[in-house]
Order: structure tokens, then sequence, then C-alpha cells
């Protein structure tokens, strides 16, 4: 991972059309700004993750695999 | 009585005040902004999550409490706003709200639910937000694999 270090106002560029500034600098917080071309896809991390972890989830699922499902949790 | 086909029950009788209104549906599914929760007996603790609008919608989630019985919620201020929830205190487990875990269960994979975010309903207004935290307490992919997952 490369790790850079920027103080507030300060900004750095990924690839030639990304760029991200640093606005702020808070005790358990920065703010970020980010300027990128329309066609790129920004999203908090966890928003991405639970994004895929609901396509996964609509997958159908097997009767057979439901009966064992609920098995588990049964005493 | 209305009716709507499911996914996995066949065509299904429901009250209106048994359908959860999503306002702004779930991550990868915004326009999905009705489901009707379904709890099977035969199938308990696995509760359905079915689709108003789309009969081949229908998600799979568990009590998250039986998931971890000391699941901590951390909703963001947000999220209570948007379910009109109090927003001076986190809402308790049961008397205020339900909570859920989504589960995904894919063929020879072990199960695993979503602890980073989970499904929020709010007990009186059936009004409901999939709240998913800010903190990196809990896993998005919490493994069901293993001796634990038998709960005891």
């Amino acid at each position: 991972m490369l790790v850079i270090r920027r103080r507030a106002g300060e900004t750095f560029l990924i690839g030639p059309d990304i760029q991200v500034e640093l606005l702020e600098v808070g005790a358990t917080q920065v703010k970020l700004g980010i300027t990128a071309p329309r066609n790129i896809s920004i999203l908090r991390k966890e928003v991405h993750v639970t994004r895929m972890q609901n396509e996964a989830a609509s997958r159908e699922i097997s009767t057979l695999e439901l009966a064992s499902l609920a098995r588990r949790f049964q005493k | 009585m209305p009716h709507i086909p499911t996914k996995y029950f066949g065509s299904l009788e429901y009250r209106d005040e048994d359908v959860v209104q999503f306002p702004c549906g779930l991550p990868a599914f915004e326009e999905e902004r009705q489901f009707l929760l379904i709890e099977p007996a035969d199938r308990a603790p696995l509760q359905f999550l079915q689709s108003v609008r789309q009969p081949g919608l229908c998600f799979l989630a568990l009590p998250i409490l039986v998931v971890d019985q000391a699941y901590r919620l951390t909703m963001t201020l947000e999220d209570l706003v948007s379910l009109d929830l109090d927003t001076t205190r986190q809402p308790l487990i049961g008397s205020d709200i339900e909570c859920l875990a989504m589960l995904v269960a894919l063929e020879n994979k072990a199960p695993s639910v979503n602890l980073l975010a989970p499904i929020v309903i709010n007990r009186r207004n059936r009004r409901g937000i999939q709240a998913i935290r800010v903190d990196s307490a809990y896993s998005h992919a919490h493994s069901l694999a293993g001796p634990e997952a038998v709960c005891s």
C-alpha cells in the first residue's frame, strides 16, 4: 500500500483525472473533496460491499438448502 | 385481503400493515421500496424479505441476536432520522425495532450474514432501512460455518 502524508488543503492525484483534496482534518475524521470524471463511481467501501452482498443474497436458494439452513438454527 | 405471488411460498395473502416500507430501497435494489416480512413457523428462525413489486426477489435473513447474542447496534443519525426513531439514543432491538442480518447462501460455500449492514425495521411505523455501519466492528460476511453456527 502506498502511504503519503498530506496536510489540510493539500491535494493528490490518482491517474491524470482523479483529484483528491484533503479539506479538513478533525480528531477522528477527515473530510475529502474528490474531483473525478462522471463515469467513475465513488462509493464508501461499506456501501460497496453491502451492494455486493445484497446481489449475492438475491440469488435463488433451493428448497433443500432452505430446509438445511433452517435446521442449523433449530434446537 | 390482497395476494402477492412470492418466490418461495406461492401466492400469499397479506395485510397492508405487514408491508415494510423502505424509503431508500436496499443497496443495489434502490427501486424496491416495499417488502413483506414472512416468518414461516417451519423455517424458524429464518425470515424472508419478499419484494412486493418483484415476485422473483426474496431475501433471507436471520434475527441478528440469533447470530450474535451480544450484537451492539450502532445506527447513524441520518438512519435514525429516516426511520423516525429517537435520535438521542440507539433503539432497542425487540421493543423499538426489529433487527435482521441479511443471509448469503451460495452453493458449495458456508453461509454468511452481513453484520456490517443490518436491516432495521421500526416496529411503530413499519419503516425499514439497511443501516450500514460506519465503523469496522462487524464483518459484511460473517461466516456461519463451524460448530458455533449450531445455536445451543
